[in-house]
């Protein structure tokens, strides 16, 4: 047990520089956000921006678009945007194709010749990803309020506390999601590039999957594959709830993730 | 009776169509120096991790320090000290910083007096422990390697190609480290390309060809299978050849004043055929290990 808090924490010390810096750039970004939606709300360009949006976006967007034209709608833009999703499942991949670099890089024989069982690689690996999805979003939401705090203008209608925490927890997961299918790719390979590219696709390929369900009818009967069908931000901003169903999506595909990779990482070959 | 260091059963490794192991038996006694011997891809790499559970044997079982290496794996690495082939540490950390991680994830104490002696003997600076390991050479990666291995000064050490890549003077202080952890009862267990280093400092050696194991030996009885090589230098140019030879010598090199003969068993039947020739002086070289081993790794057989 002592052997595995050594693990997991080299392996803290070693993506410390990223995950700091990932989740300051969505907390700055939220605080952008923000300030952007205050010089809008001052120039009272809501009404005037919707004009400029072409009209296949807004259909697409449906009843969302309306909520989405507001200052409080603009300031959690960043829980779905898909640079700042793009970035923490990033992220999510860089931390979860661990195991596959230290099977590269030759590290595994070194850890693994000391009395520490396999479990404890994909253990750490899973408590990693906990830690700093946890402390993601954590400062993600700190970087909403504290831009609400010091730059919402006087009587704009700030995002109410429960939507923030909803969108954070969804967003949250879908990190998870992520981060469990990678560790299950990665248990399974050689080499980080592998591992990373492999769930990159994948990522990518759902990504879109979920958008051409969207915008075209035949492909809704195999869009419930693809874990974004499961992050509706939207929807939540639109005042419904998020459907209890979908985080149990979400946190099953990642349970399934990992125990995959501990199954796959207990058996094979280093 | 103790356990033996290592027993290896019926070991056999296939992956995919290659069967790298097939169905190896071995045993190393406690306390014993092993030389395992082989060329690029015979095996040896296979059966050591098969020994570490890094890898999970086809068919039969490994055994060290009388526990099963896959089922009671962490009792056996909890005694184990062990140096990868092909060695590579994150390059962001610094020596000690790599030292003190591998030590706490093996969990055993480390006698800093005993780790100060063997950077002392390897030449590690405090200054080069300071230092990133991405500005290390091959050699002081090795060598850091080899500190790693040891420090904990454990029961069983399983060293592959221990002294690739260090020059001769740090393969001398190696062999000291060798030596004395052989003499406090520490088994080791090598592979080895460097035949002289294995006839210098193993015991027994076992080689392994093509995945079997074609010879398991102590060394001296190795040596003696080895033929010697004698120069028979004359006073003029020689140019009868006795008919026969005695069985047992071939004449390997004829020069117009020197023949060099490769003989088994004694030099008195050699005496006795040069006897008329004008033979100036001979001069006997000692039996190489490597003569024998090569023919073995050619052939299967001497």
């Amino acid at each position: 047990m002592r052997s595995a808090f050594f693990l997991l924490s080299h392996s803290m010390k070693r993506v410390r520089s990223l995950v700091l810096t990932m989740s300051f750039l969505v907390a700055g970004f939220q605080i952008l956000l923000t300030l952007v939606a205050k010089s809008i709300e001052k120039a009272n360009a809501f009404e005037e921006m919707s004009h400029v949006v072409p009209d296949f976006l807004r259909q697409l967007m449906g009843p969302s678009f309306v909520a989405l034209m507001s200052f409080r709608g603009i300031v959690c833009v960043g829980y779905f945007h898909i640079a700042v999703m793009g970035s923490l499942v990033g992220l999510m991949i860089a931390l979860a194709t661990e195991p596959a670099a230290e099977i590269e890089s030759g590290f595994t024989d070194l850890v693994l010749s000391r009395p520490l069982a396999r479990h404890w690689v994909i253990t750490r690996t899973l408590a990693l990803i906990l830690l700093c999805t946890g402390f993601s979003v954590f400062l993600m939401m700190l970087g909403t309020w504290a831009g609400l705090y010091w730059l919402a203008p006087k009587g704009a209608e700030w995002p109410a506390p429960g939507l923030i925490r909803s969108l954070a927890l969804n967003l949250g997961l879908l990190m998870l999601c992520w981060g469990g299918v990678t560790a299950a790719v990665s248990a399974a390979c050689r080499r980080r590039s592998v591992a990373g590219s492999v769930a990159s696709l994948l990522t990518l390929a759902a990504y879109l999957l979920d958008y051409l369900a969207r915008v075209w009818e035949p492909a809704q009967s195999v869009a419930w594959l693809s874990p974004f069908r499961y992050y509706s931000p939207l929807d939540r901003i639109l005042g419904a709830q998020i459907p209890g169903r979908h985080l149990w999506v979400l946190v099953s595909v990642a349970v399934a993730g990992f125990a995959l990779a501990y199954i796959v990482f207990a058996r094979r070959d280093l | 009776m103790d356990a033996p260091a290592i027993k290896i059963v019926g070991l056999s490794k296939r992956y995919g169509g290659l069967l790298a192991v097939d169905n190896l038996d071995l045993e190393v006694s406690n306390g014993e120096v092993f030389g395992f011997l082989g060329l690029n891809g015979a095996g040896k790499t296979t059966t050591i991790r098969v020994l570490l559970d890094l890898i999970r044997p086809s068919a039969g079982r490994a055994f060290a320090l009388g526990e099963d290496c896959q089922s009671n794996g962490l009792r056996v690495r909890a005694q184990v000290g062990y140096l990868p082939g092909e060695i590579r540490f994150y390059g962001d950390m610094t020596g000690t910083e790599t030292l003190d991680l591998l030590a706490r994830l093996g969990g055993q104490s480390v006698a800093p007096h005993y780790r100060g002696q063997l950077l002392e003997r390897m030449e590690l600076s405090s200054a080069d422990l300071r230092r990133r390991i991405r500005e290390y050479s091959t050699g002081m990666k090795r060598k850091l390697g080899i500190v790693q291995a040891f420090q904990s000064d454990p029961a069983l050490l399983i060293l592959d190609e221990p002294t690739e890549g260090l020059d001769p003077l740090m393969q001398e202080s190696f062999y000291q480290i060798l030596n004395d952890a052989q003499r406090r009862g520490r088994t080791l267990f090598m592979s080895s390309h460097v035949l002289s280093e294995v006839e210098r400092v193993c015991h027994r050696i076992g080689l392994i060809r093509k995945g079997t194991l074609a010879l398991l030996s102590p060394v001296e009885e190795v040596r003696k299978l080895a033929a010697r090589r004698v120069r028979v230098f004359f006073e003029r140019e020689v140019d009868r050849i006795p008919a026969r030879f005695p069985d047992g010598y071939e004449i390997v090199e004829i020069q117009p004043q020197c023949w060099t003969v490769r003989a088994r068993g004694a030099l008195g039947p050699l005496i006795d055929a040069l006897a008329g020739l004008p033979v100036r002086d001979l001069e006997v070289e000692k039996p190489r290990l490597e003569d024998v081993l090569i023919s073995y790794y050619r052939e299967g057989t001497p």
